[in-house]
């Protein structure tokens, strides 16, 4: 007969405050196949762990119930000390009673204790069936898959091939670089942007470790990890790169003009053409959409010029498929449109602009070789405001969150303009002013100095027109009156929010996110970069909003668990995995078709013992199988069976209670 | 509605150019005007086959035997029949290529007393969507505003405790003898999960809660495919109301699975077997 060993957690003060431990010690020990019933204050800890080896062997225990948090936390420090103690590790049973009873139950002990009691004589009855299990070793494919090229993929893809370890980098458009590229100066150093990134970038190009996949989207993973499978689209550049020299016959010629994304919109680029002079690849793309000889089959310049004869108008997308073991997302952040914001009169005057705007304007390869000036006139302003929030810690118009950079790019600037046009003056309307980081602080306050902005606390309620100038009008809430505000300019630092296709891409990965779209991580401090799905990591903005500092040391750590899951040959897995009885399964393929890890994959058997005619049946990969369980819940002829969920399991839980 | 000379020259065509080894069609029964399935295999027994208002069965539950399985079959379907083949070629049961399909445009049929089968009057789709060759004028009548079953209207309105009482009365009446279970085309498992040894999860008495648990498992697993051929209750040696079952099922799944009918898009496994964004989630907290 079975012989179980229970052990209750007090967790400090987070389940003994709510559920009566001692209690549910008392009722456990009820039960028949218990042998052995004990509480401690925390069972996670060393002593903790050891009543639990020292039970084991005086009891002669069978089966072990941990009550305790929830089996995600500690199911792995448990396991180890069943293995520890000689015992296989899968005959341990978790009841999670803080989590789905202390503390979502803490107004009533007396219900919180009794529903602790159901939970254990569940896992009690559970482990009564519980058989012994053996990990599943699975080779690793030591590649690694970056998605997207900004400064977090960039810095993320050279620490793992310094590392030799082969790479692929993914990014959707032409160059590489991403928003911080479109930077000019960065703070809290004033370090020209463009020189720090493009060293990267050029590296990035020339590192024998690592595959440049630019223009390109990931468009499915499957498999699991360590054993990924990626398809990757490569859009049709009509460009052959193998051949193209860069030289910039054909974006000279080009007679299409489109409005500038990389300068944001504020100039013209081609409709063949690079995003920006230091782009890497240096090689210019076909913008399929604008392109008249793709369009109506009439122009055709840049192939004439072009001296290589590298132009090819027939180029189709390309699949490219890739086996990889692990995955760094980083996919960056949008900015936030100020639409909403229509008592400013965003879209009606057309000298309110974005932060970023203003950043390209400075910018000395902006579209106004570093001059600011004002969009409706081309003069320079004298009397800038910038307002701060904008969509940053707003409920009613934007998103709840702060944006954590715009004071700091704000106050960068402030010094900008400052260096531009020297008898400007600038306002800053602001909330607060956050500055925590190794030198922000500082930053800020000598910007106060040198550039003597005036700096008002409040929120800008209304935007007008008075003649060519704007009158900006808000509340200075240290003196508690309203103030107006002579502008030639207004830029709104506007919120950083997350890129607009991240669900769709969570989905596509199968990790999860948040309300805002914010890819969600594992655990919030302690595996910050981790998501829930192994093998897959989070770098920069697209976990949430951070600045350049953060966002490379969030890819250096990516980095860093990327090549210690590499660090075997093979990996170790759950045995937690399905199996399919050929003599129930009718072959219907419905399994096929709701496993979400492609694990299951059809057979042909014998139709009966000796026979030569086949039939027809399921097979699952355990190496790809991940125990999700829904080839079970799908199975009509139950032929199907998940190791450690067994139905006499299963049906001895329902029965306890 | 009779097709019968259209059908046997088919059969007879089929025949002569080797193109079949089995045709599936209904004969008359031999003694009233009512008729049955039959398997001809040859083009001796082509004069046996009919088709009229009488032929009622559902006989894609032939292509489960012996008889069928791994051969060349032409077989006659009418609209819900046809649904039911769909299902069935999805799910991997039957190939297309051994098959040879006689479509009906299927005007209803009619129960022993002549009235038309109430499956009938609320047919929506009574065009064979899966055919190699059609019979009769489509009646193209796309889909209908779905009707909720009488039948579920009428227990809809009672209260829970005599609505609970009907059905104990219903399931006392079942003898477990399977027969629903045989008839109906997409029960085709290897072995029946209520009968495999290890079932734990089911019981498998023969009284009123195991035919509770046979037949509400039975209606669950045919939930989202049941085509409402009702070749179960046309089984059924108690006259079990069994359309109850699978038309509550239907109209559930119609109203929450973005008017989901069972069979009529080929490769569509089904509600419960996919999954749409457009999928109700409310029920999730």
């Amino acid at each position: 007969m079975a012989r179980v060993g229970v052990f209750v957690c007090f967790c400090g003060a987070n389940i003994a405050d709510y559920v009566d431990v001692p209690q549910v010690v008392e009722e456990v020990k009820r039960i028949r196949e218990v042998k052995f019933a004990t509480e401690y204050k925390y069972m996670c800890s060393d002593p903790g762990q050891g009543m639990i080896r020292d039970a084991i062997v005086q009891h002669k225990l069978t089966s072990i119930v941990v009550a305790a948090c929830s089996p995600r936390m500690h199911e792995k420090t448990f396991r180890k000390a069943l293995s520890d103690a000689g015992m296989n590790p899968y005959l341990l049973e978790v009841a999670n009673i803080r989590e789905h009873s202390s503390w979502v139950h803490q107004k009533d002990k007396k219900a919180a204790t009794s529903k602790a009691m159901d939970l254990c004589r569940m896992a009690v009855a559970k482990s009564i069936a519980n058989e012994q299990l053996h990990e599943i070793s699975v080779p690793v494919t030591k590649r690694a898959l970056v998605i997207g090229g900004g400064i977090a993929g960039i810095q993320a893809a050279l620490d793992i091939a310094d590392a030799r370890i082969p790479v692929v980098l993914v990014e959707r458009s032409p160059s590489i670089g991403g928003k911080m590229a479109q930077l000019d100066e960065t703070f809290p150093t004033l370090d020209c942007a463009q020189c720090i990134l493009t060293p990267k970038m050029v590296d990035v190009a020339s590192h024998p470790y690592i595959e440049l996949i630019p223009y390109s989207e990931v468009i499915e993973l499957q498999g699991f990890v360590g054993n990924y499978k990626v398809k990757i689209r490569k859009k049709a550049s009509y460009v052959n790169f193998k051949t193209c020299t860069g030289c910039g016959a054909c974006w000279q010629k080009c007679p299409v003009k489109v409005p500038n994304e990389y300068n944001m919109g504020i100039d013209k680029r081609k409709a063949i053409y690079t995003p920006f002079p230091q782009a890497v690849p240096n090689k210019p793309v076909i913008d399929a959409e604008h392109c008249t000889m793709l369009l109506k089959g009439k122009c055709g310049i840049c192939a004439k010029v072009c001296e290589k004869g590298s132009i090819d108008y027939t180029m189709q997308d390309e699949i490219i498929e890739r086996e990889i073991g692990a995955v760094v997302v980083a996919t960056g952040y949008d900015m936030w449109d100020p639409a909403p914001y229509e008592e400013y009169g965003v879209g009606r005057f057309k000298d309110i602009i974005t932060s970023l705007e203003f950043e390209r304007m400075v910018s000395a390869n902006g579209p106004t070789n570093g001059v600011p000036v004002r969009p409706s006139d081309g003069k320079v302003p004298k009397n800038v405001v910038f307002i701060k929030c904008v969509g940053s810690r707003d409920e009613a118009k934007g998103i709840e969150y702060c944006s954590k950079i715009c004071c700091m790019y704000t106050t960068k600037h402030t010094i900008l303009l400052h260096h531009k046009v020297h008898d400007s003056h600038a306002y800053v309307f602001y909330m607060d002013i956050r500055a925590a980081g190794k030198g922000y602080e500082e930053f800020v306050k000598k910007a106060q100095v040198d550039t003597g902005t005036t700096y008002l606390r409040g929120r800008v309620s209304k935007i007008y027109r008075k003649g060519d100038k704007l009158m900006v009008r808000g509340e200075d809430a240290q003196i508690g009156q309203v103030v107006e505000v002579e502008a030639d300019l207004v830029v709104l630092a506007t919120a950083v929010s997350a890129p607009k296709d991240n669900p769709e891409l969570a989905r596509m990965l199968g990790i999860s996110y948040d309300k805002y779209g914010y890819l969600s991580e594992a655990h919030p401090k302690l595996r910050p970069v981790e998501t829930a799905k192994a093998g897959i990591f989070l770098a920069g903005c697209t976990q949430a909003p951070k600045d350049i500092p953060e966002t490379v040391s969030q890819a250096s750590a990516c980095a860093a668990k990327v090549c210690g899951l590499f660090a075997g040959d093979t990996m170790k897995k759950d045995p937690m995995v399905s199996t399919i009885s050929n003599e129930y399964c009718s072959g219907c393929q419905n399994c096929v078709k709701v496993c979400p890890y492609g694990a299951i994959v059809t057979d042909e058997v014998p139709i009966g013992y000796g026979s030569k005619e086949l039939r027809t049946v399921a097979k699952i990969n355990e190496g790809v199988c991940q125990g999700c369980g829904s080839c079970v819940a799908i199975c009509r002829s139950t032929a199907i069976t998940l190791a450690g969920f067994t139905d006499p399991q299963i049906i001895n839980e329902i029965v306890s209670i | 509605m009779n097709y019968t000379k259209q059908i046997q020259e088919i059969a007879a065509k089929l025949f002569a150019e080797g193109k079949i080894d089995v045709f599936v069609g209904y004969r008359m029964n031999g003694f009233d005007d009512n008729q049955v399935p039959v398997l001809i295999t040859g083009p001796q027994e082509v004069s046996r086959l009919v088709f009229t208002d009488k032929s009622v069965f559902n006989l894609v539950n032939y292509l489960k035997t012996d008889h069928t399985r791994r051969k060349r079959v032409g077989l006659v379907v009418k609209g819900c029949d046809s649904r039911s083949l769909n299902l069935m070629l999805t799910e991997s049961q039957v190939k297309r290529e051994n098959l040879y399909v006689v479509g009906i445009c299927c005007e209803g049929v009619v129960d022993d007393a002549g009235r038309k089968m109430q499956n009938c009057t609320e047919c929506m789709v009574p065009d064979a969507v899966v055919s190699d060759e059609l019979l009769g004028t489509p009646s193209n009548i796309g889909l209908q505003p779905y009707a909720v079953n009488p039948d579920i209207a009428v227990l809809a309105e009672k209260p829970l405790p005599e609505r609970a009482a009907y059905f104990e009365e219903v399931f006392e009446n079942c003898i477990r003898c399977n027969a629903c279970r045989h008839s109906c085309p997409l029960c085709y498992c290897a072995k029946c999960c209520i009968d495999q040894e290890t079932a734990t999860l089911y019981n498998g008495a023969n009284t009123t809660s195991g035919a509770f648990h046979a037949l509400m498992t039975w209606s669950l697993h045919l939930a989202g495919r049941c085509v409402d051929c009702r070749n179960c209750e046309k089984a059924c040696p108690s006259h079990l109301p069994l359309h109850l079952l699978h038309k509550q099922n239907e109209s559930v799944i119609y109203e929450n699975f973005q008017e989901h009918l069972a069979g009529v898009i080929p490769g569509d496994r089904g509600a419960f077997y996919k999954y749409s964004m457009q999928d109700p989630d409310d029920f999730i907290m």
